[in-house]
């Protein structure tokens, strides 16, 4: 008996290390090759680099960096600040109360997400931007416009506004587990259905809260499209689009310079993630799934509390569904729009027909496609198989575990994917895979590694622990114990996780700008090269594409998981 | 300074002027091809395709796509990127032996002229040379395919019509004295994102004695810059911006056609015009398949095609819409052609460069 459970520990913890050794070498060695980068003269495949820290010396005394750096933390800061209350509340009324119409606003809710920042910055030029349908009605209303978009403070209510469905993700599947007898209890000893949100139901789910915000934080800081859209015609700069530009400015290819920012980035990051450890070291303690679960029970908003929470939503949902889909959809169909010009004399659908008379433009749609759905349920096998070689691993392994994890997320998408770029440029047996969507899953998977993992993760953490271990002194061996116990009980979240997965990498613009090339193009980055081309037209028709295509994918998702939920 | 003047004079004499031709048209295309040629044609046919790595928006460039697949029923692979990728990716690969491109093809002549001096381009004599002026030729290696000026846009109805800059000198003043008015409304090409915007930038500031004025006026004014001719054409359609200057003027001109709020201008007093270069890729992986469509593109069939779409064709003795004579009556005769040559190289000079955007980015913060 005694030297089962031994065999069995080391099973379990062979399993562990094998997964943690293969997360090690493909999260290290695109940033083990930045780290390497950033310690040379030059881009490390030519002739001449030497080790020097002349690319450090260059950067650190750069007032443009620091000015980049201040507008980037004042940006993800902002960002925080805005999605993170917005985006629990909205969970809390979707996951928790008995509103009024919640099944179909939930897919709704998500529509910010779909969207690449670059064409959320797009749609809303032609919304509110200063010739923006909306702003020319506001001033020929009211004779004036109150906003300006193209400031970092529209940035950041923009960027807030766009990152409250990431919050709401995360909140909203912890909260979705969450048995409601302390929640009845508090509202029948008299408290209002708010003050149940914030003393008792935020509290049970705040891992999942700081989860959000770290990674909110993060997300601030490796945005590039809102602020290259929106910022940097009038000169604000942020560490991302000073990665861009810094390239132009020494007119070579300079990798070292952009690898010293992206380890800046690493080093800001580091500590946040220490910090979220800490937090959450006791983790024991929001165990909400108890051995004998209860299925969550709505709270009743009542007649005034119906209304006060679907007029926040509904002005919410215009402001950052309605405006940005609408501006797409305007210019989806238009040749030309703004001042002085008529809509309705521009109406066309040549975009369209563009788009399937252009090979690689037919071909990007097939691509993402594939890779979101295929690749994206692929990819929650992964992280399933990740979260479980760490789950309830407290020690060293585990710790490495949750840095790998993090560590790309800490790098913006375009520094990944050009790390990837080398990766499958320079490693021999790597070289056939680069012109086919390998290459994109894997680099796709690595960035999508600490959204999908934390969400698995948090999910894995409220199973009682009781509820392993009684399976396991019964004599069922870990696999078997994850396999018949843990699994089918975090069902739900898998499936969320896929959906949450499909949309990132549909979403994703970053990643591939320099990893894509012929044959794998994907509708994210397409946007982006359109966009150094300047092709608005076929922009705007490929962004309005991937709102449908992710609207049907959501669709379905949400259909299998509401099966599972009932 | 001076001599690179001339040089200039020398390819607007070369390219602009040769309207009258000693060549004729009856030659047809295979006039100066080798009678092995067909060889090549077989080879080419054998391999099966040619990828294209370019910075040509896809309206200019899918219909010459088009007529060569259908000449040779060869398979392209058009690559669409921006000036800058262009030119990391043949880089990156070349250096890793991992050959993707068979042509580059892009509108930052100075970046491919480092690829010639990194020995990252085959040396391939066309055909189709003598039918080029010199100065579009440099080493076999790096070829022009087009002459196109540099144009201003604006909104036709945001403008006020005694506004529209005739000439460069029109252009400072305008910005120097309605400043205010234009605040936040005129916008240009963004010398750090884009290879093509730092190019004209350099060559302005090298055959103009206003360009940091013009800087100056055009930061004072809170003036946007763009990564892209398009995205300037969609903020002056808009009206969110009336007025672009230094926008690629073969768009230009074939936006006008498109939409009714569009007017372009060149200017009559100088108005610089660079040549869209393209090259055999070292080791392409279809080396023969890339020989043609070179050929192809410089091809008097391939050269009506960029005409009709609006990129004005180089090769000598060309008639027809955006011909010699019709790019000099739009310019004013003032147009000066930037030579493909190694002077180009030095704008990659760092330490010049590092000392022009301390001077631009000053001026872009309206503290010039």
């Amino acid at each position: 008996m005694a030297t089962g459970g031994i065999a069995r520990r080391s099973e379990g913890q062979v399993y562990r290390v094998a997964v943690i050794a293969a997360l090690v070498l493909v999260v290290m060695t695109p940033v083990g090759l930045i780290l390497y980068q950033s310690f040379l003269d030059a881009p490390f495949f030519d002739k001449t680099a030497r080790l020097s820290l002349e690319a450090y010396d260059y950067v650190l005394t750069d007032p443009d960096f620091w000015t980049a750096l201040g507008s980037t933390a004042l940006f993800a800061v902002g960002l925080v600040a805005v999605a993170v209350p917005l985006g629990a509340m909205l969970a809390f009324l979707l996951a928790r109360t008995d509103l009024v119409g919640k099944r179909w606003l939930e897919p709704v809710a998500l529509v910010p997400m779909f969207l690449s920042s670059i064409v959320l910055a797009f749609g809303y030029t032609v919304a509110i931007g200063p010739s923006g349908f909306v702003s020319l009605w506001m001033k020929e209303t009211f004779g004036f416009k109150p906003w300006s978009i193209y400031s970092l403070g529209g940035m950041i209510l923009i960027g807030g506004l766009s990152h409250v469905p990431n919050v709401y993700l995360y909140v909203s599947s912890a909260m979705r587990s969450l048995p409601s007898d302390l929640e009845e209890a508090a509202r029948a000893a008299g408290a209002n259905i708010w003050r149940v949100s914030l003393d008792v139901t935020l509290p049970m789910v705040l891992p999942s809260l700081i989860f959000a915000a770290a990674l909110n934080l993060l997300l601030g800081f490796e945005t590039f499209g809102i602020p290259l859209v929106l910022g940097d015609p009038s000169g604000i700069v942020v560490l991302t689009t000073y990665i861009y530009k810094v390239n132009g400015i020494f007119g070579t290819p300079t990798y070292h310079v952009m690898a010293v920012v992206a380890v800046c980035l690493i080093l800001i990051t580091l500590p946040l993630v220490y910090f979220q450890r800490l937090l959450l070291r006791n983790s024991r303690r929001y165990a909400a799934v108890g051995g004998k679960g209860a299925r969550a029970t709505p709270l009743r908003l009542g007649p005034s509390g119906q209304v006060i929470a679907w007029g926040l939503i509904a002005l919410w949902l215009v402001v950052s569904v309605a405006l940005p889909i609408g501006g797409i959809t305007v210019r989806a169909f238009v040749d030309s729009w703004g001042e002085g010009v008529r809509l309705r004399d521009h109406l066309t659908l040549a975009h369209f027909a563009h788009l399937l008379d252009t090979p690689s433009l037919y071909r990007g749609i097939v691509n993402t496609l594939v890779l979101s759905v295929v690749g994206g349920a692929l990819a929650v096998a992964i992280y399933l198989a990740i979260g479980l070689a760490g789950h309830r691993n407290k020690g060293a392994s585990g710790a490495v575990l949750d840095y790998m994890v993090l560590l790309p997320r800490a790098l913006p998408g375009i520094i990944i994917g050009l790390a990837f770029f080398w990766v499958f440029l320079f490693v021999p047996f790597l070289t056939p895979f680069r012109p086919t969507l390998v290459s994109l899953f894997v680099a796709y998977t690595v960035v999508g590694l600490s959204y999908g993992l934390r969400i698995i993760q948090a999910t894995l953490m409220q199973v009682a622990p009781e509820l392993e271990e009684s399976s396991r002194t019964t004599g069922a061996s870990r696999g078997r114990t994850w396999r018949d116990t843990v699994i089918p009980i975090i069902r739900p979240g898998l499936v969320g996780a896929w959906s949450l997965i499909m949309i990132v990498f549909l979403r994703e613009y970053a990643t591939g700008v320099y990893l894509m090339g012929v044959g794998t193009e994907v509708v994210g980055t397409l946007m982006v090269s359109l966009l150094t081309s300047g092709s608005m037209d076929q922009i705007a028709a490929l962004a309005f594409l991937s709102i449908l295509f992710t609207a049907l994918g959501l669709g379905f998702a949400l259909r299998l998981g509401a099966r599972i939920h009932d | 300074m001076t001599n690179r003047r001339s040089f200039m004079a020398g390819a607007l004499g070369s390219a602009a002027l040769v309207g009258s031709s000693r060549f004729s048209f009856a030659q047809g295309a295979s006039t100066g091809y080798p009678a092995d040629y067909a060889d090549l044609i077989a080879k080419a046919k054998k391999e099966g395709r040619v990828a294209i790595y370019t910075s040509t928006d896809e309206a200019q460039g899918q219909p010459l796509v088009e007529a060569f697949k259908q000449a040779y029923g060869i398979a392209v692979d058009y690559n669409g990127l921006g000036t800058t990728d262009v030119y990391n990716r043949v880089i990156s690969e070349g250096a890793a032996g991992q050959v993707g491109a068979d042509i580059s093809w892009t509108s930052s002549m100075d970046l491919q002229m480092v690829l010639a001096a990194k020995g990252l381009l085959d040396v391939y004599v066309s055909p189709e040379a003598a039918q080029l002026p010199p100065t579009a030729i440099y080493k076999d290696m790096v070829y022009g395919t087009s002459i196109e000026p540099v144009a201003m846009i604006y909104n036709k109805n945001l403008l006020k019509p005694e506004w529209i800059p005739k000439t460069r000198a029109d252009l400072v003043k305008l910005l120097q004295e309605h400043g205010k008015e234009l605040t936040g409304k005129v916008a240009s090409f963004d010398p750090e994102k884009s290879g093509i915007g730092f190019l004209l930038a350099q060559t302005d500031l090298q055959n103009t004695s206003s360009f940091w004025d013009l800087a100056k006026a055009f930061g004072a004014a809170e003036g946007k810059v763009y990564g892209s001719s398009g995205a300037m054409r969609e903020k002056v359609v808009s009206g969110e911006q009336i007025l672009a200057f230094n926008v690629i003027g073969s768009y230009a001109l074939q936006w006008r056609k498109e939409s009714d709020v569009i007017g372009v201008s060149f200017a009559s007093d100088y108005t610089s015009a660079f040549q869209r270069v393209a090259s055999v890729t070292k080791n392409a992986p279809h080396p023969a398949a890339a020989r043609l469509f070179l050929d192809f593109m410089l091809s008097e069939k391939g050269q009506a095609i960029l005409a009709d779409k609006g990129v004005p064709p180089l090769r000598k003795g060309y008639k027809g819409p955006l011909d010699a004579e019709e790019i000099g009556k739009l310019t004013g005769g003032n147009m000066k052609v930037i030579p493909i040559d190694e002077k180009l190289v030095g704008n990659m000079n760092p330490k010049m460069r590092a000392e022009f955007f301390q001077i631009w980015k000053k001026a872009m913060r309206g503290e010039g």
